[in-house]
């Protein structure tokens, strides 16, 4: 088969035109294909990831958005006294934008303490010690600074709220990269004077083999009493909550990435069949010659895997590109879904490209191998 | 033994709801080193019998040996397998695969072949030399006359050395001059290299090249003549 590879690749380039359409065509859908894959694969780490089970989230009842979220903060001690209880960290939630923005800027306000504390975060740029001394400091996830083009000593004014970059930092949890850390007091203060003393949630670490769901019950009934009610749940399953209108946009995304591989297939399909049927009389006289109609049938699909896997490569390579610089995120209501690359997705991308250029090659390969030779001789 | 035995061949197809015999119990035998030409008007089966010989198209009855091979019991895969090693085919338009060169063409049979590398080199350079294009090895198909077409598409029908050469009709797109330069080659092949020759034409002048002129009539074949065998004459 291989003795035959210079046929195959100036066969696959005589209609260079042709070709080069069909592989941007197959870039074009693989591109589309990673990108819903790199949002549903967000969403899935969002939802799914450990830290979305082994912590809760303490939210005021019946509130949706972080700015209607008022919960005095010293909940914080009578949380923090419950059985299976790990930590507590209260936290204030500012955003630039309470409805579904691929360009929000969300800022978490917490005791930097705390925030030093999390094992998720690494400062790439700055230093802990700056941030902890200066109440307005801030340290801005790298997708954050990449997309706002933010860097450590720089100030960064949203809405009324004005911080001096301390820090850049890298997070085991994509969607953190998307976050702008202050001090919470700080926080309080730049939303009025009247939040003072009132975060937007809490977040609580539960310790190991205890039930996550079961201590949610215990502290919500256990803050029944007081004089905001809360709605206690585990990180995932909050997080999917506050972005169930763009889980059902997300579950119609998925539905396009299959549509764009259809489209792919299709394409290439055709382009398969007519490159075939301009060859009628050469694959004839190729088997004149004494190649096997079988193996005929493999040039076909050699040539349409060929012109897939090129196209998909570069489709795929593109958007990974412009996933790991671009740093995108979609976010609602303060919780906010990266868009990463991974090599899963690289693999998934190239196994589709593989599958779409063996099945696109596959019925005109058929048709060679079984055409009567002498009407295609004398065609 | 002839190296081709046809025995009780017959073809039946049907066309625009008749039925169609262009051959009917032909019987031939072929010896080795003998040029063979097949003459007959239009329509008359010559390139049917062609193909049947060649394995590319089936017969309705009868059988073909060529050599040891019972040609009509093998699958197309395995008559691809014979083609390959035992079979050159010299088509009326050449059919060189555009997007390779005269040596890439000549070349693209022996990779069905257990050859080296070097192998092929020398079997393409001897092929090239024997049709005279040493100089244009490196021309695709388009840069070619079309004398030189035809002469590449002879030595791609040589080179793996086969037991049998058909040709359909070689000389019939060709003109006056480049016809006659096309004749002596098959000449050349049949005298010099002792080729066995099976070609079909509508023209006298290359018919007569053969040592045995065959005409088909009504999808019999009738002996016009009898000349001689590659290098030595065996009556007239």
């Amino acid at each position: 088969m291989f003795r035959f590879a210079p046929y195959i690749w100036k066969g696959m380039i005589r209609h260079r035109a042709r070709t080069a359409m069909t592989i941007a065509g197959a870039a074009v859908g693989v591109f589309v294909f990673c990108c819903v894959g790199a949002v549903q694969q967000g969403l899935n780490r969002l939802t799914q990831g450990v830290a979305a089970n082994q912590s809760l989230i303490v939210f005021q009842e019946n509130r949706f958005c972080p700015t209607t979220s008022r919960l005095p903060q010293d909940y914080a001690t009578t949380i923090a006294k419950l059985d299976g209880v790990v930590g507590v960290v209260p936290m204030q939630v500012y955003t630039n934008n309470c409805r579904a923005s691929l360009d929000i800027i969300v800022f978490n306000g917490a005791p930097p303490t705390d925030i030093r504390k999390f094992d998720t975060l690494r400062l790439i740029e700055g230093g802990w010690e700056s941030f902890e001394s200066r109440s307005d400091a801030a340290i801005v996830g790298i997708h954050v600074a990449r997309r706002r083009g933010l860097s450590v000593g720089q100030s960064f004014t949203i809405g009324e709220v004005t911080v001096q970059i301390v820090g850049i930092f890298e997070s085991t949890v994509a969607n953190e990269e998307n976050l702008i850390y202050t001090h919470l007091d700080f926080l309080q203060r730049a939303a009025g004077s009247a939040n003072v003393g009132v975060c937007t949630l809490f977040e609580v670490l539960v310790r190991e083999g205890v039930d996550p769901d079961r201590l949610a019950t215990t502290i919500d009934s256990t803050l029944h009493s007081g004089p905001i009610a809360t709605t206690t749940r585990r990180k995932g399953a909050f997080q999917a909550s506050t972005l169930a209108d763009l889980v059902d946009l997300i579950e119609f995304a998925h539905w396009l990435g299959y549509a764009s591989v259809g489209l792919v297939l299709s394409l290439l399909a055709t382009t398969t069949l007519m490159a075939t049927q301009d060859r009628i009389k050469e694959h004839a006289v190729l088997q004149v010659l004494g190649v096997r109609p079988t193996r005929v049938a493999r040039f076909v699909i050699a040539e349409s895997l060929m012109i897939c896997l090129v196209g998909g490569t570069i489709g795929m390579l593109i958007a990974l590109t412009a996933l790991a610089w671009g740093g995108f995120a979609i976010g609602a209501e303060g919780a906010t879904i990266a868009f990463e690359p991974s090599w899963s997705l690289a693999v998934s991308g190239l196994a589709v490209s593989l599958l779409v250029g063996l099945l696109a090659g596959l019925v005109p390969a058929l048709k060679v191998a079984t055409a009567d030779l002498v009407p295609s001789l004398n065609q | 033994m002839s190296l081709v035995e046809i025995r009780g061949l017959s073809k039946v197809f049907q066309k625009g709801g008749e039925t169609v015999k262009p051959l009917e119990d032909v019987d031939l035998d072929i010896e080795r080193g003998e040029f063979v030409s097949l003459m007959g008007p239009s329509g008359t089966g010559k390139s049917t019998l062609l193909n049947l010989v060649a394995g590319i198209d089936r017969p309705s009855a009868g059988s073909i040996r060529v050599g040891e091979t019972e040609v009509t019991k093998l699958s197309r895969a395995k008559l691809a397998d014979w083609r390959a090693g035992h079979l050159g085919y010299i088509f009326q338009t050449h059919n060189l695969i555009p997007v390779l060169t005269a040596y890439e063409n000549i070349e693209l049979p022996l990779f069905l072949l257990p050859l080296s590398r070097t192998e092929r080199q020398k079997r393409v350079n001897i092929a090239l030399d024997a049709v005279g294009l040493v100089d244009r090895a490196y021309h695709y198909p388009r840069q070619l006359s079309g004398g030189q077409e035809q002469r590449v598409g002879i030595a791609r029908a040589i080179v793996a050395n086969p037991q049998v050469i058909v040709a359909d009709e070689p000389t019939g797109s060709l003109d006056a001059d480049t016809g006659s330069q096309i004749r002596s080659l098959l000449c050349q092949l049949n005298e010099e290299l002792g080729m066995t020759l099976l070609l079909v034409t509508h023209d006298r002048e290359v018919a007569s090249l053969a040592g045995r002129q065959l005409r088909l009539d009504h999808g019999k074949i009738v002996e016009a003549s009898r000349v001689r065998v590659a290098n030595s004459t065996v009556g007239g």
